[in-house]
């Protein structure tokens, strides 16, 4: 699905991906935890083409073709999708007008706000949410909802959630989970998080574990449970 | 030397038989008079203009704002007579100026206005009717230049009282050289509701440079603008089908009431509410459902009927032949009644485009398969069957089903007759006949629709299909008439209700008005067995055509409405804006699409508007300015405010090279509101110093300033706002907000707020912002496979919703997609 060859990243001079080198495989989970500013987050970033981080070496594939050039909205019309850490608030903007022009071309209006509306439903956001400005007076779970519900209108094939469970109250963070393991298949989905409790809803294929901008280890779920409980020490 | 023309004109200004007016560059006081002149005004207007043209030449130029210092007075034409307007033709105009309207879509009667080739528009009737309903409530509205003529004594007493030529050098100009504008004045008490446009009065009147707007409002009168939409869920024909309004997106092809297909140039959708209109066509399953303004192309009744007094309580007859040769117009949907005609224009074989021929038997086949037709993949044989069941008594219909498939595939059908159930089954293995009816005409029976491949073929290709169809589906009953001859009324039901709109399409296209109508499914009883029973939808027509209520021409169809509801409506409308021939089918009904923008070609545009409120009055006025990048804009906008009056000035300024422009209020009477909401974009070269004064001149009088600049590209915008509160403008209230948005370094934007508060008892509210736009935001968007010029422009769009949102939505939708395109201009 995406391969990653020899992509080293800096962000102005500061170097924080170092020569990774990995293959996600189609249909398969993945999470991919690590340290406070171990470069996971950055991982996300220059997979979706964010204009701050420089690619140094290296390519980066989609199902065969090179897309480490391509532009951030390219790249999102293959089939990539980033779940915000931190989703912005948009003045003036609604999730309609948003996914709208997102999907001119694709969908019609009023099956996207059908679909809205539906997905609305199920991930229990409350309706002013949608109406207003998106983001704008939004709780953390709700904002990360309202990622996850972007997401599942625009239907990618690769689905990056980073961090889609911090600063999320346990009864959203259930209705996030249950609803993205439904979600999930046939699709290739990154976690990243700190957290072993989501992972026990979705559970991985597989758990990366990044250290210093390097890819230290992968193993499958019990990695994770293993991390949760006696840090990352056990990596080293 | 021009004194003496001056006083000749006065008491009879000679002239010679033969007098014909140049037009020519530059100004002085004997072009003012000729002026006055040719429009044979009052002696007062003569005094009045040669007076400001005194003032004018005597005025300084501003020495704040905007640079004005490259304007040159004497290259300027400031009267041209409409008999020798230069341009000659749309193909004159800057390429730029085209090129937006082209993209944005310009009605094509604006662009003969524009032009100056003053042909026979629709929008013309529109504008008549609409006269005719102003008439009636005593509302005038009239281009400036007849309302002086028609009623001096109200415009004496006005014009010139609010905006004096002293009031600045432009003003003063405007004074001199005015033409054309609107004369609008609402009697006492009234509330005008109807659409009032400017784009109505272009149509009516010319346009000029320097043109002069007066309105008065009497107390407790009120007027606004609206516009007409369609609901949601009207179908419409386009090149690819039939689809529901909604669906259908700018740059589809729609078919129009010239029986040919023209490119959606936008879509637009509003939040309505108020009445609809609900008309159904003698074909009930045509009903169309409109806002109540929208024009649909009908003939009435009334211009077409014979001379015998109606019968019993039937409709007036109606004289076929003078139905026939009436031109039918454009005409609001409110004022149809029942009886009166819609047209359904007829579809011919040059608008289509036909990329790929079908051969006879496939056309034929496709025809039975809609009718008796399915087609599934077995997988445990790995084969693509195609199956077609009759009643076993059909053996001509099964023979020829089996003799197409063989001329198709070269290969034997398998005919299996099943005696217990009388069905005959014709079963064939083969992928590329699975292919060519599953990719045509789809699967099952209640989804069954035709490919636009198969809609675009010839008439005599769909005649095979349909007879086809109509051997397996349809019915004839023959009815002896009265005088003992015959008419045959031929019927066919599907579960379809896309492929009976469809079936309409092709009758019309081989020349036949067909009927819709539904019949409703439900539970039923058949031989003791519980059934549940499908919508059926009903197609039928009538032959001789005589028998039918339908008459025809060449063109199109004319179907008389059958009842016409009125009902009230809230949520979302929708409406096409349509290249050239402005109008689309609605389920075959020919409707007449949006409005478009003002716009001219000349470098110096100078107006002046005065506005009245009176008592307890109400007026909105809205303006979208988007001038060709070579013009300064400098306009005088006042309006006079008395007691509880409410005047709200909505002022979007995209276009122009130079715009200074500072919409007043004078609140003169105790209570008055003011409100200027406005909009500044300024792309490369582009100076927009727009702003709103507001003076509290009386106790309690409240007043809103919302600004909103755009500056991009090395642009810039100014805010310059007046607050002045009296010394006796007791517990008044003042609200200024001022935000503004930098698209890159290299723009500018400046905040010139001026506050004069002479008295301690008044509430103030100023808020000023000024923000980037944010990368973070653009990279947000991107990532949702949105490309970086669209999102600046949902970004900037988003910024001006505060005050978009007040805007009726031609304007909302025209700026949005005007911001959206200045966005898409300046990438790459």
């Amino acid at each position: 699905m995406i391969s990653l060859k020899n992509l080293s990243v800096s962000v102005g001079e500061k170097k924080i991906l170092k020569n990774i080198n990995f293959n996600f495989e189609k249909n398969k989970v993945y999470a991919l935890m690590g340290p406070n500013g171990s470069g996971k987050s950055t991982l996300a970033s220059i997979i979706v083409g964010h204009p701050s981080y420089t690619v140094e070496e290296g390519k980066i594939f989609f199902e065969n073709d090179d897309i480490t050039e391509l532009d951030v909205d390219e790249r999102a019309k293959k089939g990539i999708f980033l779940s915000f850490q931190q989703p912005l608030s948009l003045s003036g903007v609604t999730v309609f007008q948003l996914l709208r022009l997102a999907l001119s071309g694709k969908k019609d209006p009023l099956k996207v706000k059908e679909e809205i509306d539906f997905y609305a439903k199920k991930l229990k956001i409350k309706k002013e949410l949608i109406e207003r400005s998106l983001n704008d007076g939004a709780s953390g779970g709700e904002k990360k909802k309202l990622e996850v519900l972007q997401a599942a209108l625009l239907e990618p094939k690769f689905l990056i959630l980073d961090e889609v469970d911090t600063g999320v109250d346990v009864d959203a963070l259930k209705t996030i989970a249950l609803f993205l393991d439904e979600f999930k298949k046939d699709k290739t989905v990154l976690i990243i998080t700190h957290y072993y409790r989501i992972l026990k809803y979705l559970q991985p294929d597989y758990v990366m574990v990044m250290i210093d901008g390097e890819i230290k280890k992968v193993g499958d779920k019990t990695l994770a449970e293993k991390i949760e409980k006696e840090g990352y020490e056990v990596i080293s | 030397m021009s004194d003496d023309l001056v006083f000749d004109y006065r008491y009879g200004f000679k002239v010679p038989e033969n007098y014909v007016f140049k037009s020519r560059k530059g100004l002085d006081k004997k072009l003012v008079a000729e002026i006055s002149y040719i429009k044979k005004e009052p002696k007062w207007m003569t005094q009045f203009r040669l007076n400001a043209y005194d003032v004018f030449v005597k005025k300084q130029m501003p020495n704040w704002g905007a640079d004005l210092t490259a304007i040159n007075f004497d290259d300027i034409y400031y009267y041209i007579k409409p008999t020798d307007n230069t341009v000659s033709s749309w193909e004159d105009l800057p390429k730029e100026i085209k090129e937006t309207y082209d993209r944005i879509g310009v009605p094509e009667a604006e662009k003969n206005f524009l032009a100056g080739v003053s042909a026979q528009y629709e929008s013309e009737v529109v504008y008549k009717s609409i006269q005719k309903e102003l008439d009636k409530i005593g509302v005038v509205f009239l281009d400036m230049d007849s309302g002086l003529r028609e009623h001096p004594e109200i415009v004496r007493k006005y014009f010139g009282k609010l905006v004096p030529p002293a009031d600045n050098k432009f003003a003063a100009l405007n004074s001199a050289v005015w033409s054309g504008g609107s004369f609008l004045y609402v009697p006492k008490g009234v509330k005008v509701t109807l659409p009032l446009q400017a784009y109505f009065r272009i149509n009516a009147e010319r346009f000029g440079q320097f043109e002069r707007t007066l309105i008065i409002a009497e107390e407790g009168s009120y007027v606004h603008y609206i516009e007409g939409c369609l609901l949601a869920g009207e179908k419409i024909i386009t090149d690819q089908g039939i689809k529901n309004i909604e669906a259908i997106k700018p740059k589809d092809f729609v078919f129009t009431h010239q029986g040919r297909y023209e490119k959606v140039k936008a879509v637009m959708i509003r939040k309505y509410q108020g009445e609809i209109y609900k008309i159904t066509p003698l074909s009930a399953l045509n009903s169309i459902t409109l806002t109540k303004e929208h024009p649909v192309l009908a003939i009435k009744r009334e211009k077409v009927l014979t001379k015998r007094k109606p019968r019993n309580s039937w409709l007036p007859e109606v004289n076929t032949k003078r139905l026939i040769q009436e031109k039918p117009e454009f005409i609001p949907v409110s004022e149809l009644k029942k009886g009166d005609f819609v047209i359904f224009p007829k579809i011919k074989d040059d608008s289509k485009k036909i990329n790929f021929e079908f051969s006879d038997e496939e056309m034929e086949l496709i025809g039975f398969y809609l009718a008796e037709g399915s087609a599934y993949y077995h997988k445990q044989l790995n084969q693509y069957v195609v199956t077609f069941s009759f009643s076993s008594k059909e053996k001509e219909n099964i023979k020829k089903v089996i003799d197409l498939i063989e001329k198709i595939i070269n290969k034997k059908a398998n005919l299996q007759i099943i005696k217990e159930k009388n069905e005959a089954r014709i079963q064939v293995y083969s992928k590329t006949l699975y292919d060519l009816l599953v990719e045509n005409c789809y699967r099952h029976s209640d989804e069954k629709k035709l490919s636009e491949l198969v809609l675009n073929q010839k008439k005599e290709k769909l005649e095979k299909l349909f007879w086809a169809y109509f051997k397996g589906d349809g019915n004839l009953s023959i009815k002896k008439n009265s005088s003992g001859s015959k008419s045959y009324l031929y019927r066919l039901s599907t579960a379809s209700s896309i492929l009976a709109y469809q079936i309409q399409m092709i009758l019309n296209n081989l020349g036949i008005f067909a009927s819709l109508r539904l019949r409703k499914g439900g539970e039923d009883k058949i031989l003791d067995r519980n059934i549940k029973r499908k919508d059926q939808y009903i197609i039928s027509f009538t032959k001789p055509k005589k028998w039918s209520e339908i008459r025809e021409t060449e063109d199109y169809f004319i179907v008389p409405i059958k009842k016409i509801e009125k009902e009230f409506y809230q949520g979302e409308v929708f409406n096409l804006e349509v290249k050239n021939d402005n109008s689309y089918l609605a389920k075959g009904i020919a409707l007449h699409n949006c409005t478009a923008p003002i716009y001219t070609t000349s470098s110096l545009h100078s107006a002046v508007v005065e506005i009245f409120v009176k008592k307890g009055a109400r007026v909105r006025y809205t303006t979208v300015q988007n001038w060709s990048h070579n013009v300064y804009n400098l306009v005088t906008k006042r309006a006079k405010v008395e007691e509880e009056g409410v005047m709200e000035w909505i002022d979007c300024n995209i276009g122009s090279y130079v715009t200074m422009k500072y919409p007043s209020c004078v609140l003169t009477g105790r209570g008055a509101r003011g409100e200027v909401l406005s909009i500044a974009y300024a792309a490369k070269n582009q100076h927009q110093d727009a702003g709103a004064k507001m003076l509290h001149l009386a106790p309690e009088t409240s007043s809103r300033i919302i600004s909103k600049s755009i500056s991009r590209d090395g642009g810039r915008t100014s805010y310059r706002g007046l607050v002045y509160v009296a010394p006796n403008a007791k517990n008044s209230k003042v609200y200024v907000s001022c935000d503004a948005m930098l698209i890159d370094e290299r723009s500018r934007s400046d905040t010139y707020p001026t506050m004069k508060i002479k008295n301690r008892q008044v509430e103030v509210q100023h808020e000023a912002t000024v923000e980037k736009i944010g990368e973070e935001k653009l990279f947000y968007l991107q990532s949702r496979g949105i490309k970086k010029a669209e999102a600046e422009g949902l970004l900037v769009n988003g910024f001006i919703e505060p005050v978009t949102k007040e805007i009726p939505l031609e304007y909302t939708v025209e700026l949005n997609r005007l911001i959206n395109l200045e966005m898409e201009g300046s990438v790459g």
